[in-house]
């Protein structure tokens, strides 16, 4: 265990990537990625992780820099990007607060300020169960009519599922906020509320300890590693809700900057390193979209915000 | 005894490995530089050494990030002892002490007390994690928002003990201290609350900013009022002074075993964090004491109980993190980060599958623990010098240090105009003679309190029993009412003997 093992210099072996196809944008500066949350969250460590994939494949000949940039539930450093229009070496990664602070009205920029790179991934919700819960099935939560359920946050997707299938299933939720997962999981465990949805990396773990019981997944096909876990719409109750990862740029940037940066993307999360250090690790599903399909998506995950948010009565 | 099998070639394997050494050395020394640096915290320090540390070995890389953890929590206790400013969050009760001990010329006397309690809370903290962490983890588990609630009550009722004695004042600085932590988005509604259509307000006010205004900038406009006459008087700074003396360790020997206890316990709990831990050990020093009322004049239990408290919470923290694989706090999730991007699952079976690993970190926290008290006794009399630089030199680097820590947190100039403002609310308070630390407490107490019911009240539906529906919520409650009625029924008894006295 003594010897040091520096995790950029070990893959020389990525050459045959780094053909891009001929675009008349060449990068000269480093790039800067913004995230809106703190290192070590969920954003900031896909984001550092597409960043270390894309130098190990040598797919530009330019670094990039990820830097947090927190505050404002996101407003802070999203109207920074948002501000430096026409910078074709600036990205910030898109979250939940990236819809949810502009529908508030606690931001000067909402999602429409930006242009789309490419959304990655999306990580689904693994709904689970106390072992000792007298709930097996969707079956036993409709039967009692009522279900406890935490959540990381009250705008939040867990929060969203459990609107969602309040409807789907004609039953009460009441839903918990807590600080964060850890804290969701550990009221889950102690039996002071119902039901989570977890993330993936973070149940699996707890499930095969059979601590937690995996009821469903939130996600429209079966979760990798969660194989035997069926997703709502399999059990005939039309819920899908995941969390987007992707990544834009400030508007104004010029087209061949933004299919230069977008093909990167591409190139980065079709390799095996990407899937062997996020996919797999982290249990999020592939869902690479660019240009107007990205943008479809998120308008569409927008006015999912917005119903929820209005439901909630958070805004009118 | 096979546990102890296990953590004996633990920290075998830590010390025999000289990379393992010199991580733990680095990280701990970044821990203490970001501890001691006003604003910035271990959770900053943690984030901040993550990139870098992904970079190694896993052993190595969470020896290292543990090391920046507990490195912090021992490197807080220095700017609030000599300056009177907290370096960090769980360091802010340490201050109420340890800087009247340092303007009395006894720096030496308080860091040497500081050291020494958190190698003491360390341990204890230490010996929880490494013995007994599958217990407390089920216990953590039991405190739900019921608990907690019971918990944050009773921490509230500690307001009478560290309030002064003008009751009325010590009440208007708990309620202003209530208000000011429910400012931000309010975490169960959604909407915003006394942010008046300001985004810097949005997500709350940073405890930090409050710590380092209102102690740190608002002592300094104070002094800046006395004129430059009044020096401190000054102290001998020899090694022989920064060891405490037998009669100290003696006579905190309480103070010590209380405040690790309770941040051990306080710290395991999920959300609850090492200031709470810190507040409550205080307040219990000051209870038990026999003279309590030298606490926030340089009493020297006043130093060994938060600072014990902190060091031993940090290793709570950890408990549920190594157990069942959720993190506690905000550092443990950033550490839960680090051991996903080392291809990592922690979770119930960590111990198991990773044996090795989990004994050979828990190794390298010992042997950490060990270093820190040679490293911070070594730099203490070099830190201690600062008493010397002249006031208006000393100032000016404070500030300029202070400025650059809190800038640090978010790259934000208005969390200095946020700062600046607590600055002044520091020094108008402490000219009318409203004690600050209420304010404190509610300020860390208030939102946990405030949680705790509304997630109760969620759940069951407006239905206020369920208080009385858990065996812990009913004794904490308990205790709070024997909190606040005993000293009442002792006046009353007090005042009957003296009338008995009088009438005799």
């Amino acid at each position: 265990m003594s010897t040091l093992k520096i995790m950029g210099v070990a893959a020389g072996l990525a050459l045959g990537f780094a053909t891009l196809p001929a675009l008349a944008f060449e990068p000269e500066r480093d790039v800067t990625i913004v995230v809106t949350s703190s290192a070590g969250g969920g954003s900031d460590t896909a984001t550092r992780i597409l960043a270390s994939v894309i130098d190990e494949l040598e797919l530009t000949p330019v670094n990039f820099l990820v830097e947090n940039r927190t505050g404002g539930s996101g407003s802070v450093g999203y109207s920074f990007v948002a501000g430096r229009t026409g910078d074709p070496y600036l990205w910030t990664k898109v979250g939940v607060s990236f819809f949810t602070t502009p529908l508030m009205g606690e931001s000067p920029v909402s999602y429409t300020d930006f242009t789309p790179l490419a959304a990655i991934s999306v990580d689904p919700y693994i709904m689970v169960v106390a072992a000792n819960s007298p709930i097996q099935s969707l079956d036993d939560i409709i039967e009692s009519g009522r279900m406890i359920s935490g959540t990381t946050g009250i705008v939040a997707d867990p929060a969203l599922l459990a609107q969602k299938l309040q409807e789907e299933l004609e039953i009460e939720v009441d839903i918990v906020p807590f600080g964060g997962d850890g804290e969701v999981t550990a009221a889950l465990l102690g039996g002071h509320i119902e039901v989570q949805f977890g993330n993936p990396s973070e149940v699996l773990e707890l499930i095969e300890a059979g601590e937690v019981r995996a009821i469903a997944a939130s996600s429209d096909r079966r979760v990798p590693g969660f194989d035997d876990i069926p997703t709502f719409v399999e059990l005939g109750y039309d819920v899908v809700q995941t969390q987007l990862r992707g990544f834009v740029m400030p508007r104004d940037v010029p087209e061949d900057a933004v299919g230069y940066w977008t093909a990167i993307i591409e190139q980065a999360v079709a390799s095996p390193q990407w899937k062997e250090q996020y996919l797999d690790r982290f249990n999020a599903i592939p869902y690479v979209l660019s240009g107007a399909e990205f943008q479809a998506e998120m308008d569409r995950r927008n006015e999912e915000y917005t119903e929820l948010m209005t439901t909630l009565g958070i805004i009118e | 005894m096979e546990t102890l099998t296990l953590l004996g070639s633990g920290i075998w394997a830590a010390a025999s490995d000289p990379m393992m050494l010199l991580a733990i050395l680095i990280g701990a020394l970044v821990g203490l530089l970001i501890g001691a640096l006003p604003g910035l915290g271990p959770t900053a320090g943690v984030a901040i050494m993550l990139p870098v540390a992904v970079g190694f070995e896993p052993v190595v890389a969470l020896a290292m990030l543990a090391g920046v953890y507990y490195g912090a929590m021992f490197g807080g206790a220095v700017t609030s002892i000599l300056l009177g400013i907290p370096g960090d969050a769980p360091s802010v009760m340490t201050v109420i002490d340890g800087y009247p001990m340092a303007k009395q010329g006894k720096a030496g006397q308080a860091l040497g007390m500081s050291v020494y309690a958190s190698f003491v809370g360390g341990l204890v903290g230490l010996v929880g994690l490494t013995l007994m962490a599958q217990i407390f983890s089920r216990y953590a588990l039991m405190f739900g928002p019921v608990e907690m609630t019971a918990l944050m009550i009773l921490s509230l009722s500690l307001v009478t003990v560290l309030g002064t004695n003008d009751r009325l004042k010590s009440f208007i600085s708990l309620g202003l201290g209530l208000w000011i932590g429910t400012i931000g988005l309010d975490q169960i509604m959604g909407g915003p609350r006394f942010t008046y259509g300001s985004s810097i307000l949005l997500e709350g006010i940073d405890f930090s900013l409050i710590a380092v205004g209102m102690f740190g900038l608002g002592q300094m406009f104070l002094a800046l009022e006395e004129g430059p006459a009044s020096r401190v008087d000054m102290a001998s700074y020899s090694y022989r002074s920064m060891m405490p003396r037998w009669i100290d360790f003696i006579k905190c020997r309480a103070a010590l075993f209380t405040g690790s206890i309770i941040g051990f316990v306080v710290g395991v709990l999920p959300g609850a964090g090492a200031t709470a831990a810190t507040m409550m050990a205080y307040a219990t020093a000051k209870k038990m004491s026999k003279e309590p009322e030298k606490f926030g004049t340089g009493a020297i239990e006043g130093v060994a109980a938060p600072e014990a408290a902190n060091n031993s919470a940090s290793y709570g923290n950890m408990v549920t993190l190594f157990t069942l694989g959720i993190p506690g706090s905000a550092t443990m999730a950033v550490m839960m980060a680090g051991l996903l991007m080392l291809g990592l699952q922690p979770g119930p079976r960590l111990f198991e599958q990773q044996s090795e690993f989990v004994w050979t970190l828990f190794g390298t926290f010992y042997i950490g623990n060990l270093l820190l008290v040679f490293i911070t006794i070594l730099l203490v009399p070099i830190l201690a010098a600062a008493v010397f630089v002249s006031r208006g030199l000393l100032f000016a680097m404070v500030i300029g240090v202070v400025v650059y820590g809190i800038y640090g947190i978010n790259l934000s100039l208005d969390d200095l105009l946020v700062m600046a403002a607590f600055g002044v609310l520091g020094y108008v308070t402490s000219k009318l003679n409203y004690p600050t630390v209420p304010l404190i407490l509610g300020v860390v107490i208030g939102p946990m309190l405030e949680l705790g019911v509304r997630r109760s009240l969620i759940t069951s539906r407006g239905d206020f029993s369920i208080f009385l529906g858990s065996s812990i919520s009913v004794f904490l409650l308990v205790c709070t009412v024997i909190i606040l009625v005993l000293p009442l029924f002792r006046r009353f008894r007090h005042s009957r003997a003296l009338s008995t006295e009088q009438s005799a």
